[in-house]
């Protein structure tokens, strides 16, 4: 019986730190309480997150690429803010030169 | 129970435990991780999001989802589904993003995705799919980003891939893939990453790599690679290359002549002996270069082109000597290590004009000349120790507005000109067993740590009155603040340079204006040590 701090799919629970190990396959996603981390464990991350799997632990990281709301990895995009038009995995406020939106979409492309 | 709230609703309502929010004209529903064995009634035909993730459905029949025709995202991720049949996704011809990840699939269910149009986002990740039939994305002509990692695939399933054109991003990381085989991705033309890391890849067809004219992202990471990727030749718009942890013994000559972008070169943890001289050239975009334990490097290797670099470490190599034009491409250097090597003369260092840290302990330097460090208006932090260094020239260290950090201890000196040294917070000079002068306190206003070699060097910066107690508390603290100060930094150099940024190491060097203390001196004089009779 997992304590009531821990979602399910905690393979490791700390009444102080929610979970500190995810069963396998799932994503530990830390979100701060106050001064506290709390783990969570998911199937996949929330927005503004990507996922990223290692033999040892899957683990949500944050998305911190420029005016983006959702990553596939650390450099690539994709989801670009409002207003915004993705091009290889980035977001910019108008396509680069060589490029322009595919119709209905907010991509470039050549 | 968590789930009844329905903002908003206008078009049917919210099935039962769900939790329901407009979307503009559509509905977005969640009814995960509710124990639902089967797709809850009652959803609106105009749901554009559900997510079913982490239930345990049965396996969905044909023509299950059809009626919700503006469905734009199905999650469907934990929920045991062994298989998924023909017809599973038909009528879903707006989906555009597809979970199945972590569920029981053995093979990529390729019936049910014939007419999926418009999707961009698929995701098969942590299954047990060992094949992906020629064929089996067909139809598939939005896809952008595909996960298969965590799964069972022995090779990369190169007829399916070939029919994703359009696919920008993908991870085939922790499978159990041994070989890339030529032309392996050839109609990949718009990928942009690729991931390839936690295989068993161990060898690389020579033109594995063809067709990916727009990779910029290759991640071969904890594989078993013997040889240097010569593949990658083909990839010219490469801007990011890691292949660390693997079995590689050599960079070879020009091994980056075909990767003109590259801005970050990531290699540590294979056995790399050898070094080609050319091999890091004409990298006009390069960041960072980090060589450690090569030690069949004899020779500095030649930077031509390579004209950016910020942080440069060859480190445990059999460097003997430095070119003196070391400097002419490096003139955005910050961070310098060249420790561990048997360098015994320095070339002048003023054309590295940025240079903030320069670290050359551990090597056979003798002597510091007025030119070496002449002018370097940005250094901070300067690493001399355990060397040979007889002598300092009078005004060696004279223009070196910043220098807060200077290490010369573990050498041969008998004198230190103490010229320009005024801004000096850390000074080491123990282990110089020749240098028996007193340094005078108005020298070094800013000292907060100093090792020296003999405890009288220390009374003019402790007051005697004091040294006696403080001699316990501080001869033991002031050792284990030092070797923690030393571990950190340490451990800032020895991280695995993925998550180790320049900035950390520089935040090292800045002092913490805030924390006023006295001066640390060691060894502190004490009852046994006296500094009365001066």
């Amino acid at each position: 019986e997992v304590p009531p701090s821990c979602t399910r799919g905690c393979e490791l629970c700390s009444e102080y730190n929610g979970c500190l190990k995810c069963m396998p396959k799932l994503f530990i996603l830390l979100e701060r309480n106050d001064i506290r981390q709390i783990g969570v464990c998911l199937a996949s991350c929330p927005v503004g997150y990507f996922g990223v799997r290692n033999p040892d632990m899957n683990k949500c990281n944050k998305c911190r690429i420029e005016n983006c709301e959702d990553c596939f990895s650390r450099n690539f995009c994709t989801k670009c803010k409002e207003g915004l038009y993705a091009h290889k995995g980035r977001c910019y406020p108008s396509c680069p030169d060589g490029f322009s939106l595919t119709n209905g979409t907010t991509e470039c492309t050549s | 129970p968590r789930r009844t709230a329905a903002k908003g609703l206008r078009h049917g309502g919210c099935p039962s435990r769900c939790h329901c929010e407009a979307d503009g004209a559509r509905l977005r529903v969640d009814c995960s991780d509710l124990g639902l064995t089967a797709l809850p009634a009652n959803l609106s035909v105009f749901t554009s999001y559900l997510d079913l993730s982490m239930n345990s459905l049965a396996p969905l029949t044909a023509g299950a989802l059809a009626e919700f025709r503006f469905l734009e995202e199905l999650r469907l991720a934990g929920n045991g589904l062994t298989h998924i049949p023909e017809g599973a996704f038909s009528g879903l011809g707006g989906l555009k993003v597809l979970m199945l990840q972590n569920n029981q699939l053995q093979r990529v269910p390729c019936e049910a995705l014939q007419n999926l149009r418009n999707l961009q986002s698929f995701r098969l990740d942590a299954n047990h799919i060992h094949s992906a039939p020629p064929g089996c994305f067909h139809g598939l002509v939005s896809l952008r980003h595909l996960w298969l990692d965590d799964n069972a695939l022995t090779e990369v399933p190169v007829q399916a891939l070939a029919e994703l054109s359009s696919l920008q991003a993908m991870t085939l990381a922790l499978n159990k893939i041994r070989h890339i085989p030529d032309h392996a991705f050839a109609n990949l033309s718009s990928l942009v990453v690729l991931h390839l890391h936690n295989n068993k890849i161990h060898s690389l067809g020579e033109k594995c790599f063809d067709g990916l004219r727009s990779l910029e992202t290759l991640d071969l990471n904890y594989n078993s690679l013997l040889d240097f990727p010569f593949a990658i030749k083909a990839l010219t718009n490469l801007k990011e290359l890691s292949f660390h942890s693997n079995n590689i013994r050599s960079i070879p000559e020009k091994a980056f002549t075909g990767n003109p972008s590259l801005q970050m070169i990531l290699f540590y943890d294979n056995p790399i002996k050898f070094v080609g001289k050319s091999a890091f050239q004409h990298l006009p975009e390069l960041r960072m270069l980090s060589l450690n334990r090569a030690s069949e490097i004899t020779e500095f290797p030649d930077l031509t082109g390579t004209t950016s670099l910020e942080s440069l470490t060859i480190t445990r190599a059999r460097l003997s000597s430095l070119p003196g034009t070391l400097c002419d491409h490096l003139t955005k250097l910050q961070v310098l290590d060249l420790s561990y090597n048997i360098i015994q003369d320095l070339p002048s260092f003023s054309s590295c004009r940025k240079i903030q840290k320069i670290d050359l302990h551990h090597n056979e330097i003798l002597e510091v000349r007025a030119g070496t460090f002449q002018g370097l208006m940005e250094l901070r932090s300067l690493d001399l120790s355990w060397n040979r260094v007889r002598s300092v020239e009078p005004h060696a260290f004279a223009d070196l507005p910043l220098l807060s950090k200077l290490d010369l201890s573990s050498n041969a000196l008998s004198s230190l000109p103490t010229a320009g040294l005024g801004g000096l917070t850390h000074l080491k000079l123990s282990g110089n067993g020749d240098l028996r002068e007193l340094m005078s306190a108005e020298d070094f206003p800013k000292l907060r740590v100093m090792e020296m070699p003999y405890a009288f060097q220390c009374c003019a910066f402790v007051a005697c009155e004091r040294s006696a107690k403080l001699w316990d508390t501080e001869e033991s603290s002031g050792r284990e603040l030092q070797s923690r100060r030393d571990a950190d930094i340490a451990h800032v150099l020895n991280r695995p340079e993925e998550d180790y940024s320049l900035e950390d190491l520089l935040l090292e060097l800045e002092e913490n204006p805030k924390s006023k203390q006295s001066v640390q001196c060691s060894p502190a004089p004490g009852p046994f040590r006296p500094c009365h009779h001066l």
